[in-house]
């Protein structure tokens, strides 16, 4: 009994000391983890992910010798190249000297023509960033849109249309759907340009009809994945008490849509977007090969069968650091948007 | 489980789709009406009765090369979902009793994996590493491998630390006894479920890998480098990419139907999963509890 009291007269009298104490604490604990979990989370992933690509090229044992010699390497000729690109060294100095120069931006050069790089892809990526920038906005429009339609007449007829179009896209790899759309935009109604790439500055109306086709090829499985996501994440919103509440509360249809239903309904369809990117990336490869884009794509592929492994590890960097770069950025918008996400559930 | 696949009428879909494609894997190149690397008859020919499908470029049979690029396609996407099977579910089990060091290592190389633009990663894998089908198929299946890791890590989690499993040893019952009766029947849903997953991408990625021309080169007949020889020649059959297409499509839609079936049939979904999960914590604690209190140590 007395200890129960002195107790309650503890928490009483430390109560509001305590209480304020824990709400800063809490909050800069919330600042804290927003800003370190991302980066907890994605720094091993860069690190790792940059190992993989180093040992990929050590493994290979390729050299620069043989790309550039060819059959008529003799082994004096072999051994002065190798040793003119550091290749003599012991594989984790090689490892440490290219990490090093990668933090500084530099990628090496090119095996095959000496040129660096970092340069190379440079040239090659806005083309690509384009076309999957461009793959994205359709994807999160129509994904949204038909997610939220089969959400909101969900059981109806049109909800079982669009699940069944959703199904029938999600089966078409990028590359199938590119080639259907040359021979329908570009061979039968020949309103648009089957291969090729227009720069931005030349007008936004060539750049836009060169860029349309690989875009919507490869926004067929974002928008599948998402509105598939978003579908079932409204559903299972609109099942709650607090959705139950809110209407007998008497707020509109429309507040309760925007306000308590989307904001908890979208968080997995969000997270869904950061693993999306990764798949842009690599469909472009595919799909600028059907349009014949000269893109980092090609790019990749072409290095890669030349055996130029420098800039096949360039490009692998350059995915590996725009993945994890738009990833943070999915978090921090998770985060902002999406309220239980930020009690770091 | 399987009383409840063959009341879905969806699963004899899968299965009876599923066994016919394998078994055009199979004797699809013997079957084929002519020689698929020989272009004797006429350029480009429409579909007709001597050419159900028409012909390619050089005069070879459309219908004979689909038949015969069966095997690459559909035996190598079997293939690579077993390598990933072996690479990702060993890990995967192992994460749960190596300790915590092991298991920190391989989920980090597994959120890495699952991070990675998969196709160029399969690209310059295969093409640094020598450009052949088994080389393909090596590193398709190692970046496949996440999947299965996830899927036995979870179901190893599930299983060590369930009281019924725990009853069941305590009551005398014999290891094979065990993983027979208590631990098969929870795992082979998911690992079937992922089975049917990886090997539908993995279809798309050889598929993929292919058409680029990585992996098989022409003239060998495959499914993705038919794609991309009828790519020079639209102008002329329009239709011609439709066959490869539709084969593709009907495949990989068995094997997303027969994942939707098993995940049916076993009750399995992505929320009672994440359930799992968290009840998995807490059953942890209650068993080492007991066990302490069965040892005679003071509870917690």
């Amino acid at each position: 009994m007395t200890v129960e009291a002195d107790v309650l007269g503890a928490r009483q009298v430390r109560g509001r000391p305590i209480a304020a104490k824990a709400v800063g604490g809490l909050r800069v604990r919330r600042i804290a983890l927003g800003i370190l979990r991302p980066i907890a989370t994605f720094l091993p992933v860069f690190l790792i992910g940059t190992f993989i690509t180093f040992l990929l090229g050590a493994l290979t044992g390729l050299s620069p010798a043989y790309v550039q010699l060819g059959e008529a390497a003799t082994p004096s000729a072999v051994a002065r190249l190798n040793h003119q690109w550091g290749l003599d060294k012991p594989f984790l100095v090689r490892y440490w000297e290219w990490f090093s120069a990668l933090l500084h931006g530099s990628l090496g050069n090119s095996w095959f023509d000496g040129v660096p790089v970092s340069e190379l892809i440079g040239q090659r990526i806005l083309i690509s960033l384009s076309v999957a920038a461009l793959a994205l906005v359709l994807g999160v429009v129509f994904g949204t849109l038909f997610g939220t339609i089969s959400a909101l007449k969900s059981t109806s007829v049109i909800d079982r249309t669009i699940t069944g179009f959703l199904s029938l896209i999600s089966v078409m790899p990028p590359f199938t759907v590119g080639i259907l759309l040359v021979a329908v935009f570009a061979v039968g109604l020949n309103v648009l340009p089957s291969a090729g790439y227009i720069p931005l500055s030349q007008g936004f109306g060539p750049w836009f009809s060169h860029i349309i086709l690989p875009a919507i090829a490869l926004s067929f499985e974002p928008v599948a994945a998402l509105a598939r996501q978003l579908r079932a994440g409204l559903v299972s919103a609109y099942n709650e008490n607090y959705v139950l509440g809110s209407i007998v509360h008497g707020l509109s249809p429309r507040r309760i849509f925007f306000v308590h239903v989307l904001r908890n309904g979208a968080g997995p369809a969000l997270a869904l977007l950061g693993l999306i990117l990764p798949n842009l990336l690599g469909g472009a490869v595919v799909t600028e090969t059907v349009f014949g884009l000269a893109g980092y794509g090609v790019f990749a592929s072409s290095s890669a069968l030349h055996g130029d492994v420098p800039a096949v590890q360039g490009v692998l960097v350059v995915s590996i650091v725009v993945v994890v770069g738009f990833n943070l950025v999915v978090n921090v918008v998770l985060n902002r948007l999406v309220p239980a996400a930020q009690r770091g559930i | 489980m399987l009383h409840r696949l063959i009341r879905l009428p969806s699963a004899w879909i899968a299965f009876g789709l599923l066994l016919f494609i394998i078994v055009l894997g199979i004797v699809g190149p013997a079957i084929a009406p002519y020689d698929p690397l020989d272009g004797g008859a006429k350029l480009l020919a429409s579909p007709s009765l001597a050419h159900p499908l028409g012909t390619d470029y050089l005069g070879r049979d459309t219908m004979s090369r689909l038949l015969a690029g069966a095997p690459v396609s559909v035996l190598s996407a079997l293939e690579v979902s077993g390598i990933a099977l072996l690479v990702g579910a060993i890990p995967g089990l192992l994460s749960v009793y190596l300790g915590r060091a092991f298991e920190w290592l391989t989920l980090r190389i597994v959120d890495t994996l699952i991070a990675l633009p998969f196709l160029v990663f399969a690209i310059a894998m295969t093409a640094l590493l020598g450009n052949g089908i088994s080389q393909a198929m090596l590193s398709v299946g190692i970046l496949l491998a996440p999947m299965f890791y996830r899927v036995s890590r979870a179901a190893a989690l599930a299983v060590s630390s369930s009281q019924y499993v725990e009853a069941a040893i305590l009551g005398g019952s014999s290891t094979v006894w065990v993983l027979r009766r208590h631990i098969w029947p929870k795992v082979i849903a998911p690992i079937g479920i992922a089975l049917a997953n990886a090997t539908g991408a993995g279809l798309v990625i050889v598929a993929s890998l292919t058409f680029l021309g990585i992996g098989v080169q022409p003239p060998a007949p495959t499914w993705g480098g038919m794609l991309a020889s009828d790519l020079g020649y639209l102008d002329y059959q329009p239709y011609a990419p439709v066959f490869p297409i539709l084969v593709i499509m009907i495949t990989v839609w068995a094997l997303n139907l027969l994942a939707d079936v098993l995940r049916d049939a076993s009750g399995e979904s992505g929320r009672i999963m994440l359930k799992k999960r968290a009840l998995v914590k807490s059953k942890k604690r209650r068993a080492t509890t007991v066990r302490r209190a069965l040892q005679g140590g003071q509870p917690t």
